[in-house]
């Protein structure tokens, strides 16, 4: 078949002149279907984002006792370093805690109280992986059940750290569910509105075919057409998500960090990601488009 | 010549109803035939599998000397290109003018627009609307609409032309006009085979009739009329 670029845009630009309403209908409806898929896509990524700053703050205290050795301190530093899930070992000395707590104290009253140094020396253990954490914790305690030599105690939130774990595993399944759930319906709902417009044309493919056009030669006008619908309507659901992350959105969440004590969370503010959800978008909203089309005119293109 | 040629037809619908049975009929190049016989006897059935709308179920069917009856699906549209089909309800499409009704027919079977612009008026004037170019089928009476369509029909100047039931939606005047032209078009040497119930139009052009019935051949008359 020679491809004759003029007719086919022509004929696909005629229609959408005279074919408004169903060509609206489309759009808006792509438009609509995937705005709601993406914005359930950005704020789970949001709050993976936020759950995961949380989970890499997890970290285990190693309260050291004050009559610890130079030599044990060093000898359990390295000891620390060397574990695999173990990611960073800080040791803040006891003048060094001394003046962390007054620095973020300042101006209170509970300065004027303190004596000499009560505060003990420490390890800030980070972890590679936070789930670990249990693990590591319980190899500062011996057999007998007592701290191991020159520990005194050991704290990394058991309580909260755990549930936060739970929380979020069970969050990323039904956040993944819903996403599917969302898509699925964005799939029907597009492939029906494009079939209704194919349907509404059948006496146009019916023509067609009496006259001996090839299948190819009904299709590609049709195919056009359905990449136009995707292409349009995902773009403008593309464009909505932008001005809600950006206005909206990110507001949120340095209110989120600020209200957690975290640091700015700059999740959304990640452009690379957000530039490929956007283009993922729209790349699945012409591809539907395109999809649809072909299927919907399989019913109707063997005359 | 035989342009059409059915050896021992059988068509078998998928609900076991059997449409044609045995038919065998030669039809020769730039004849005139007529398709009578009531409702359901397989006249529509006959002109479907002609433009392979539908395919037989025993038998061969030749056009123009070919072998049409397993023909590849890739080849349909070559063979549709060469027989002209005319319906009872024109269909035509509501949302494009006469003019690009007519030239929608040559557009998708890949005719440069240089030779659109020259046919499409040409045959216009065959049919006597070429001052309709831009009206759109709802501005036409049912008459000039049956026009329209045998212009789409004809335009790529087929050698067969194929025409179920076209005056079933018009008065006798226009009906006549129909029939005029149809002449017109078969004295250039087109083949036209046209199924019908009318009976005052076979009487008065006597030309060759078949008859059917349930789906068998009960009568080929030269020069026929429409019952006896």
């Amino acid at each position: 078949m020679i491809f004759r670029p003029k007719y086919f845009f022509g004929e696909t630009f005629i229609s959408l002149r005279r074919n408004f309403l169903m060509f609206f209908t489309a759009i808006t409806t792509v438009a609509i279907t995937l705005f709601i898929v993406g914005f359930f896509l950005i704020i789970i990524y949001d709050v993976q984002g936020v759950l995961t700053s949380v989970k890499s703050q997890v970290e285990v205290a190693v309260y050291l006792k004050d009559n610890i050795t130079d030599e044990l301190r060093t000898y359990l530093e390295n000891e620390i370093k060397g574990w695999d899930e173990v990611s960073e070992v800080v040791y803040v000395s006891k003048d060094a805690a001394l003046e962390k707590f007054k620095l973020e104290n300042a101006g209170s009253e509970i300065l004027k109280e303190i004596q000499g140094n009560p505060l003990p020396a420490s390890f800030e253990v980070r972890l590679k992986s936070p789930e670990k954490v249990d693990q590591i914790a319980l190899r500062f305690v011996t057999k007998d059940g007592t701290n191991v030599e020159g520990v005194d105690e050991v704290i990394y939130g058991q309580n909260y750290v755990q549930k936060i774990f739970s929380i979020t595993a069970i969050a990323g399944s039904i956040a993944f569910l819903i996403i599917i759930i969302l898509l699925l319906a964005a799939i029907v709902l597009i492939f029906n509105t494009i079939r209704l417009s194919i349907h509404a044309r059948r006496k146009e493919i019916e023509v067609m075919k009496l006259v001996g056009a090839t299948n190819w030669f009904v299709r590609i006008p049709f195919i056009f057409e359905g990449f136009f619908e995707g292409f349009v309507g995902s773009l403008i659901s593309a464009v909505m998500l932008y001005f809600i992350t950006n206005y909206l959105l990110i507001k949120g969440e340095k209110a989120l960090a600020d209200t957690m004590h975290v640091k700015d969370l700059a999740i959304l503010g990640n452009t690379n990601v957000m530039l490929y959800i956007y283009a993922g978008i729209v790349i699945i909203g012409s591809l539907l488009g395109v999809l649809s089309s072909i299927f919907a005119l399989k019913r109707y293109i063997r005359i | 010549m035989n342009m059409i040629e059915f050896r021992d037809v059988t068509k078998t619908y998928e609900d076991k109803t059997v449409a044609l049975k045995n038919v065998n009929l030669t039809i020769k190049k730039g004849e005139f035939v007529f398709l009578v016989g009531p409702s359901g006897s397989g006249k529509s059935t006959l002109i479907k599998l002609l433009i392979r709308e539908i395919a037989a179920t025993g038998g061969s069917i030749f056009v123009a000397g070919r072998n049409i009856s397993n023909l590849k699906f890739s080849r349909v549209p070559q063979l549709r290109r060469n027989i002209g089909s005319v319906f009872q309800d024109f269909k035509l499409l509501p949302n494009k003018t006469v003019f690009e009704n007519i030239a929608f027919a040559l557009e998708v079977i890949g005719k440069p627009s240089y030779v659109i612009k020259v046919q499409v008026p040409q045959v216009l004037k065959l049919v006597g609307l070429e001052h309709k170019l831009v009206s759109y089928p709802h501005q036409l009476s049912a008459g000039e609409q049956q026009r329209v369509s045998i212009a789409r029909a004809f335009v790529n100047r087929p050698p067969i032309l194929l025409a179920d039931e076209p005056t079933g939606n018009l008065d006798p005047v226009n009906s006549d006009g129909i029939m005029k032209l149809l002449s017109r078009i078969n004295l250039i040497g087109t083949t036209v085979a046209m199924a019908t119930h009318d009976r005052s139009i076979v009487n008065s052009m006597r030309r060759r009739v078949i008859e059917l019935e349930e789906g068998e051949v009960i009568r080929d008359q030269k020069r026929g009329v429409y019952g006896i």
